[in-house]
């Protein structure tokens, strides 16, 4: 299959660590992906919230460029959207001729999305571990899927609706041990980051909690909403809610990036706000230090 | 919304006469409230969902999220649409407090899609000017759209910063910029892409499509269907 790599806004901003973490696996795994010439933002939450032509034109713009390639995504909310639109115009006639009047050019919807999680766990399993150098041995973690790739299952087709497992396979490949939980897809909070940041701090408190419960020594993510809010917003939980966590939380993409003993600048760990390096450097895996002969060869 | 008065009899009187010992109940006055048509339809042509399908199983409310800090929870919001109780379907806080995670949908056993039905009556509310106070969403949406037809992505910077000026919290979550910017998460510098044109023509179809949606929700409301 030949892809093409739809960004989206955060990767360009807030989320660069996404992007440039999500880049290395891909290189180490021998997966081809150029980023889309031109694209524009997908309208996000704030398209369906407001406009529905526009909540799925935008998206149609951006695949209509795919040119028969599928579109590989790693931001959940642009997946979300871009799959949401593709629903709609395949399914419905009116949608589709009012998507083609806005945007200029017929639309079929049938242009094939895929996360990266799809991709890496169902497509390149076997390369994913055939490069992994550097088991995460003892790193437990709680794979946190959040609303969007998951739901609606219908629409999204990514995996359980309740209990997704993509990212726990991928995990348990690298050599972490996943926890078990039943938070994976509650929400966090997502969009309202900026408008009304009580709902993070409630929504992310339980989650972090449970995460905790679960006896879970960090959190791997897929979502630049879900990655802020988790991470960035543990401070303000602390302050405001007296709960304290400090519990690390990445990309999915760095921690494969760290198994397959990718460069440090790669996976950007120190844009993340809590400082997951004594963890790491607790279970033998500091990425600054190159892994042992043994390790490479387990 | 008048509702129709009617007088149900007084129960029990034949049976008594007839030398049982049925229950008796005085007359009663009842008000009739006419149940679904406008509402109902107008999200379901706006949106797809169909709020008439529900029977308050309360499922939805179960898993939502921020049904225990908002003032309804879905399955009240839904019987509001059905019932057709306008004030209070559109007004409220909590179609602005859903975060659009289908948890409910995924579990409704009849598929009502609230979310969907959330953002047709968000739309609605703000078209008729009833939408709740104190809610920052909308002037977050117009701004992040208007960043899109502009400049084709969004540069968080610009966009955190023009929401704070227009809806006047400087102070709220002053250290997150700063400290972003030193993690490398806010660049300066926001990229701009071409075909500005076609953006235009996108929004403006967007908009002349919705200003025709609003005139025939006028027209047509009461009937059932039609495409989102
Ligand atoms: S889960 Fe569905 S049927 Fe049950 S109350 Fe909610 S909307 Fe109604
Ligand atoms: S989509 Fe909205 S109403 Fe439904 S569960 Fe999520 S927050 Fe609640």
């Amino acid at each position: 299959m030949s892809y093409v790599f739809y960004p989206g806004c955060s990767l360009d901003g807030t989320a660069k660590d996404f992007y440039s973490s999500t880049s290395a696996v891909a290189a180490k795994v021998g997966l081809e992906m150029p980023e889309m010439e031109g694209w524009i933002c997908c309208g996000s939450t704030a398209a369906h919230n407001s406009d529905p032509l526009l909540a799925d034109a935008l998206p149609a713009f951006n695949l209509q460029k795919a040119a028969g390639k599928t579109v590989a995504v790693a931001c959940a909310s642009c997946y979300s959207r871009l799959k949401m639109a593709n629903h709609h115009i395949a399914s419905d006639p009116v949608v589709r001729q009012r998507v083609a009047a806005a945007t200029g050019a017929h639309y079929d919807g049938a242009t094939p999305v895929l996360h990266l999680l799809e991709i890496l766990g169902r497509q390149m399993e076997a390369d994913v571990e055939a490069a992994v150098v550097r088991p995460l041995s003892g790193l437990k973690v709680a794979c946190y899927y959040g609303c969007l790739l998951s739901r609606p299952p219908e629409v999204t087709q990514f995996d359980d609706a309740e209990d997704p497992t993509l990212m726990d396979r991928l995990l348990e490949t690298a050599g972490a041990t996943v926890v078990d939980w039943p938070h994976k897809t509650e929400c966090c909070g997502a969009s309202f980051s900026i408008t009304d940041p009580e709902i993070i701090l409630d929504l992310s408190d339980r989650i972090l909690e449970m995460a905790r419960l679960a006896g879970a020594d960090c959190i791997a993510t897929a979502c630049p909403l879900c990655e802020l809010n988790l991470d960035m917003r543990q401070k303000d939980i602390a302050a405001k809610r007296g709960h304290r966590y400090d519990l690390p939380v990445f990309y999915f993409t760095q921690l494969l990036g760290i198994a397959m003993g990718a460069a440090p600048k790669d996976l950007s760990l120190g844009s993340l706000f809590v400082d997951p390096h004594p963890l790491l450097r607790s279970k033998g895996l500091d990425p600054d230090k190159q892994p042992r002969v043994a390790e490479v060869t387990r | 919304m008048t509702p129709v008065t009617e007088t149900l009899p007084a129960t029990g009187a034949a049976a008594a006469q007839a030398g049982g010992a049925a229950p008796q109940s005085a007359a009663v006055t009842v008000e009739i409230f006419e149940v679904g048509g406008g509402l109902a339809a107008e999200v379901r042509a706006a949106s797809g969902a169909s709020p008439m399908a529900c029977y308050q199983c309360t499922k939805c409310s179960s898993g939502c999220p921020v049904a225990a800090r908002a003032d309804l929870m879905p399955h009240e919001l839904v019987r509001l649409v059905q019932t057709g109780q306008r004030g209070s379907a559109l007004g409220n806080r909590f179609i602005w407090e859903c975060t659009s995670c289908h948890t409910c949908v995924t579990r409704c056993p009849q598929q009502v899609d609230i979310p969907a039905m959330n953002d047709a009556l968000r739309e609605i509310g703000r078209r008729e000017g009833v939408a709740a106070k104190g809610t920052a969403v909308p002037v977050f949406n117009e701004i992040f759209l208007e960043t899109v037809r502009k400049r084709g992505r969004i540069h968080e910077i610009s966009l955190m910063a023009s929401f704070k000026l227009r809806t006047r919290r400087l102070l709220d979550d002053m250290d997150k910029a700063p400290a972003m910017f030193s993690k490398g998460k806010l660049p300066l510098l926001g990229e701009r892409v071409g075909e500005k044109a076609k953006r235009e023509q996108i929004f403006r179809k967007a908009v002349a499509a919705a200003a025709a949606q609003a005139g025939d929700a006028k027209g047509t409301s009461g009937q059932q269907g039609g495409s989102r």
